[in-house]
């Protein structure tokens, strides 16, 4: 473990010029929650969300001699994380459909913080599909940009506004069903 | 600017945390791939070779077997003249005794 640390610390001291990349082990202390949050956000799985996200970081260690910038290494991640994710999600989706009567039921610490709108929310979400649910994910918990999206996901801005206006429709349209009233 | 749906979409989709130990658990598979990979590379590396090299190396062996061969057939030689040597020398002592003995029973009848 010492040697890792050691050789992914020296490989980032050798960057000059712009800001200096983390060590391997300060990056996933760093950024564990946001690959995490991806995959759960898409396989709402605890399991398999901690294993894809490993699976994640895995591939990062093997590319780290590619990782030029901490920028490259939020957008390599980003970008990995969700196409895995969404591959896994495929995957599942085949064995099957997912429904809101199979996804996971809110943990205890989730219903203290969490209003009903919100947990109700996060499962429709979940229930999107799979380009809908990545251009929502992206856009509302990692914030980004329409264009870093689109670069992220390979599309258009225009085709990356159309999905967000889609899924955001299709969205509304769940909530005032299920609450009786309309959000705007 | 932001809608107020999309701003309760934004509250609803925060980031959650792994478990504690999921750097630990991320930097011990990573030290077992690298040491998996270090495994695979000397074969790697033997195998990719250029073919004189590997040429030279099995030569280099082949020699070495040849040689080893060689003094173990002389050893085998060795061992089995000293015990055809030892056959030879008890069965002089044999006939010597048997002919002592033809002496003394010719020299007792006279």
């Amino acid at each position: 473990m010492a040697v890792l640390l050691a050789a992914t610390t020296s490989m980032a001291a050798t960057r000059d010029g712009q800001a200096v990349l983390p060590s391997f082990a300060t990056a996933v202390e760093t950024h564990k929650s946001m690959v995490y949050s991806i995959a759960w956000q898409f396989l709402r799985d605890r399991v398999a969300a901690d294993e894809l996200a490993q699976d994640v970081f895995l591939q990062l260690h093997k590319n780290w001699g590619r990782i030029e910038s901490p920028v490259h290494l939020m957008f390599w991640l980003r970008k990995v994380a969700t196409h895995r994710a969404i591959d896994a999600a495929r995957k599942r989706k085949a064995q099957a459909e997912t429904s809101l009567e199979e996804t996971d039921e809110p943990t205890v610490l989730e219903r203290v913080h969490d209003s009903f709108l919100s947990s109700y929310l996060q499962r429709m979400v979940a229930s999107l599909p799979e380009k809908q649910r990545s251009v929502i994910v992206l856009r509302y918990q990692e914030e980004m940009e329409l264009e870093e999206i689109a670069k992220l996901l390979s599309m258009n801005v225009s085709t990356v506004k159309t999905q967000i206006s889609r899924a955001l429709e299709l969205l509304r349209g769940k909530v005032s069903r299920r609450l009786g009233k309309g959000i705007d | 600017m932001m809608t107020p749906f999309e701003e309760e979409l934004k509250r609803a989709l925060h980031r959650q945390e792994p478990s504690a130990d999921f750097t630990a658990r991320v930097l011990a598979r990573c030290e077992a791939a690298t040491n998996a990979e270090a495994r695979y590379a000397f074969w790697q590396r033997l195998w990719t070779l250029p073919t004189w090299r590997l040429g030279l190396a099995t030569g280099a062996v082949a020699l070495l077997m040849l040689g080893l061969g060689t003094m173990y057939e002389q050893h085998e030689h060795e061992v089995k003249g000293m015990a055809a040597k030892r056959q030879l020398l008890l069965a002089m002592h044999i006939a010597g005794t048997k002919l002592q003995q033809v002496q003394q029973r010719v020299n007792e009848s006279e």
